[in-house]
């Protein structure tokens, strides 16, 4: 069943609290829905408390639950900052889809550290990205019905541009399967909106 | 729930499960009677599943109070005929291991398959212990699962061979196994099976001197029937290639998955053979020795310890084999996690290749960090600031496991010390009777009752100088919110009995004992001056939900949220001392986030001129 397909390595970034487990498991449904071969990797525990919350999907048949700096093909990155973090793990090229709706950390609120500038986010992705969008996830999914379907939008836009081995079809099946009903309406208004971006 | 795959899923399905998952499907086509847990990253989703799915009367869960405990309460059903269950992290079965060393020796008739979730590069713990030695120790058939589908599998598998040896068996996960999300392939779901009655033999189930002696020697036979299964295992398997090599790689774990897909990528499957094991003790010598006979060089490949290195080299040795065995080294330590990068690494100077791996690009400097912190309207920010406030850095801090040792951070700095669950109390009474200083133990609900009770008791026995401030917040907040028995009944449900900490404290023999909310900063600091200068042990409760479990489960939610009234140094002393994740600099002045605020009101009673409450809104 293997060997045939494409192998890819996506890698979603973002802060504890945000969903991007979620959002990362609904994906690799989504793949294994679509035939593909998949594994996911996350980590739990002491990382959810407002840290920093990694997680990967690979497709195509690699076994590993992990990735390593400059492996990733595609970067999905909930929060611009930890997008910005989590750069040198896309392989020069890849593909970046990011949030360009900042959630200060600690450090930020307290005035002991500097956010760094969104066009400097922007341009940092540039130089390594063949093909990089961010957007305003938190405004959409607000606009959606909720903020934590911003999410779902980011999903949305990567699911239509191609990138991935499967579209906006298959992550629209996934969520009238697998999504809780009374969440349904606000994630399928947030995958519109998600792949209106694309065409816009 | 009443469709949960995981309970009704036929053979043939095929749904994503998370590793931890897979184990409990395992289980369950297994037809496991008992669970029993302490819950510990990465190991919690196992019980956490089970509790979740409820069962319907397949098995029977209890979150026990702490690992010992839980391996006992597990051994026990397995005597009295049930296919048990125990599941903890890594460092747990250092706490278990007492009960676990003896019911080897015993055997135990109903089948007991133990799970030790290890954490190499320590994602959630306080040190990298590789369990792996424990099969060796303790002398337990071993499996370690690489895939969902191996983690359902080897379940299953594990619960046959601890039923057919009687004997108890280890399933040794790491954070990437627990936590990797695979397709599983569904088998059938048995009917429940049946429990094995006991039958009465004092000379095999007590094991006194003569008793023991004589399992020993049994012991050692049932584990050469184990070694038997590991010859015969599907789960330990040779890959050939189709050119003939005289290289060859053994490997276990996590490691295996890193293997193929550094091989694949760079197109090296034809260059090795692969041992890869699966049921990984006892070894299978005559299949290892079969492989390493067709070998000139082999390269062990084994995350954590080199235990399979050392056995391999052992094996080499006796049997006269001229093989060159490579392993650990300035690439392959035993630190941390392996990777795909990693072993390419290793592979290419083996080949004499040139590395294919490019040098990464370094993260960019200076970024402001976001590392974990105390939640927004957590109760423990409250003590510690009160605390910091009476005894600043004249007493010191001897710390526990639990969300509250993140109160090490600044601007709270309430952690000076910390050993292990339970050690707070323990480690404070030696600390002050050597240093003559004063101490203070910060210790959660459950920990106090996993093991800083014993700990207390100790204090009180031997004199010692020290407060205890037991933090209960009602939950075993870190790993998830899991019962423990200083939950209130109502949360606990009829299946469990709520145990009184101030009782049990009283019953103890202390007689310095308060009880506050820990939102009251008065009442806090009347009790911490109270307790002071005073000598002996002393222990002031502070009570208050965890603010995450009290929004989740309890469905409370503060009417009124925090404003700044008044601008200027008090708001700043507050913002600086307090540190709330909720507040913000806005240019010259602080703000507070109404969505994070949790409407505790701790910033009104420590700045009160400078905040005010105010309605939520929406």
């Amino acid at each position: 069943m293997q060997n045939k397909q494409k192998r890819m390595r996506v890698y979603f970034t973002g802060v504890g609290g945000q969903g991007t487990l979620t959002a990362t498991t609904l994906l690799a449904r989504t793949a294994l829905e679509a035939g593909l071969d998949v594994v996911a990797g996350e980590v739990h525990g002491m990382a959810q408390r407002g840290g920093v919350v990694e997680s990967v999907m690979l497709l195509g048949g690699w076994r590993s639950p992990k990735l390593d700096l400059g492996e990733a093909d595609v970067m999905l990155g909930f929060e611009p900052l930890e997008t910005l973090r989590g750069l040198p793990y896309l392989r020069q090229g890849g593909t970046v889809f990011s949030s360009s709706d900042a959630l200060p950390p600690v450090g930020v609120s307290l005035g002991k550290a500097v956010y760094p500038d969104m066009a400097h986010i922007e341009s940092s992705a540039r130089a390594i990205a063949g093909q990089c969008l961010f957007i305003p996830c938190r405004e959409l999914g607000r606009q959606a019905g909720s903020v934590q379907s911003g999410n779902t939008v980011l999903l949305s836009a990567v699911c239509a541009s191609g990138v991935l081995p499967f579209g906006v079809d298959a992550l629209e099946a996934a969520i009238k399967k697998f999504l809780p009903p009374k969440l349904q309406e606000v994630n399928l208004k947030a995958l519109e909106l998600g792949r209106q971006v694309l065409k816009g | 729930m009443s469709n949960n795959p995981l309970l009704h899923g036929a053979q043939g399905e095929r749904h994503l499960l998370l590793g931890n998952e897979a184990i409990v499907r395992g289980a369950l086509e297994a037809g496991v009677h008992v669970v029993t847990c302490y819950p510990g990253t990465p190991s919690s989703e196992v019980p956490d599943t089970f509790h979740r799915i409820g069962g319907e009367g397949r098995y029977r869960l209890e979150y026990s109070v702490n690992e010992k405990v839980a391996m006992e309460v597990a051994a026990g059903a397995a005597l009295g005929g049930a296919m048990s269950l125990v599941t903890m992290k890594h460092v747990g079965l250092n706490v278990a291991a007492d009960p676990l060393f003896t019911a080897v020796y015993t055997g135990l008739p109903g089948g007991l398959v133990v799970l030790s979730a290890d954490d190499p590069g320590c994602h959630s713990s306080q040190n990298e212990q590789d369990n792996r030695y424990y099969a060796r120790f303790a002398m337990l058939p071993c499996f370690e699962p690489a895939s969902a589908q191996e983690a359902k599998d080897m379940t299953r598998e594990a619960f046959s061979l601890a039923r057919r040896l009687e004997q108890p068996v280890l399933l040794r996960t790491t954070t990437r196994i627990s936590h990797l999300r695979g397709p599983v392939d569904f088998d059938a779901l048995p009917a429940p099976q049946p429990k094995k009655d006991f039958q009465r033999d004092p000379a095999r189930f007590v094991p006194v001197p003569a008793v023991a002696r004589k399992r020993h020697v049994v012991l050692d036979e049932l584990m050469a029937r184990a070694r038997q299964a590991a010859e015969e295992s599907s789960f330990n398997t040779i890959a050939e290639p189709a050119e003939i090599t005289k290289l060859g790689i053994i490997t276990s774990g996590v490691s295996r998955n890193y293997l193929a897909d550094a091989l694949a990528a760079n197109g090296w499957e034809g260059r090795v053979r692969v041992l890869e094991l699966g049921m990984t003790w006892p070894l299978p010598e005559e299949k290892i020795c079969t492989f390493l006979a067709g070998c000139e060089r082999v390269l062990v490949l084994e995350e954590g310890e080199d235990l399979l290195e050392q056995d391999i080299r052992v094996l080499v040795q006796r049997r006269g084999l001229s093989v060159s065995i490579e392993g650990k080294d300035d690439i392959l330590t035993h630190q941390g996690e392996y990777s795909t990068t990693l072993v390419t690494r290793r592979l290419a100077r083996w080949f004499d290749e040139t590395c294919p791996v490019r040098e990464p690009r370094s993260m960019e400097p200076d970024l402001p960090g976001r590392p974990p912190n105390l939640c927004p309207g957590c109760s423990h920010r409250a003590v510690y600031y009160t605390v910091r406030q009476i005894f600043g850095d004249e007493a010191y801090y001897s710390s526990d496991i639990g969300c509250y040792t993140l109160g090490l951070l600044p601007p709270l700095r309430t952690a000076d010390f910390l050993v292990c669950m339970g050690s707070s109390i323990s480690a404070g009474s030696g600390f002050a009777r050597a240093s003559e200083k004063p101490v203070i133990a910060f210790i959660g609900d459950s920990t106090f009752f996993h093991s800083g009770m014993t700990g207390l008791a100790n204090a009180v026995f031997n004199q010692h100088d020290v407060l205890m401030v037991i933090l209960d917040n009602g939950t075993t907040a870190m790993t998830g919110h899991q019962p423990n028995p200083g939950m209130q009944q109502d949360v606990l449900g009829s299946m469990s009995s709520h145990m009184d900490i101030e009782t049990i404290v009283r019953g103890m023999g202390v007689t310095e004992v308060a009880k506050v909310r820990a939102f009251n900063i008065k009442a806090l600091t009347a009790a911490l001056n109270d307790m002071k200068d005073k000598p002996g042990v002393r222990v002031l409760i502070t009570e208050e939900p965890c603010v995450l479990y009290a929004r989740r489960q309890l469905k409370k939610v503060a009417p009124q949220v925090a404003v700044v009234a008044q601008q200027g140094a008090e708001a700043m002393r507050c913002l600086e001392e307090l540190a709330c994740p909720a507040f913000y600099r806005h240019g010259d002045n602080l703000e507070v986030d109404a969505t994070l605020c949790t409407g505790c009101m701790v910033c009104l009673q420590v700045a009160p001129g400078a905040f005010k409450a105010r309605k939520r809104q929406g």
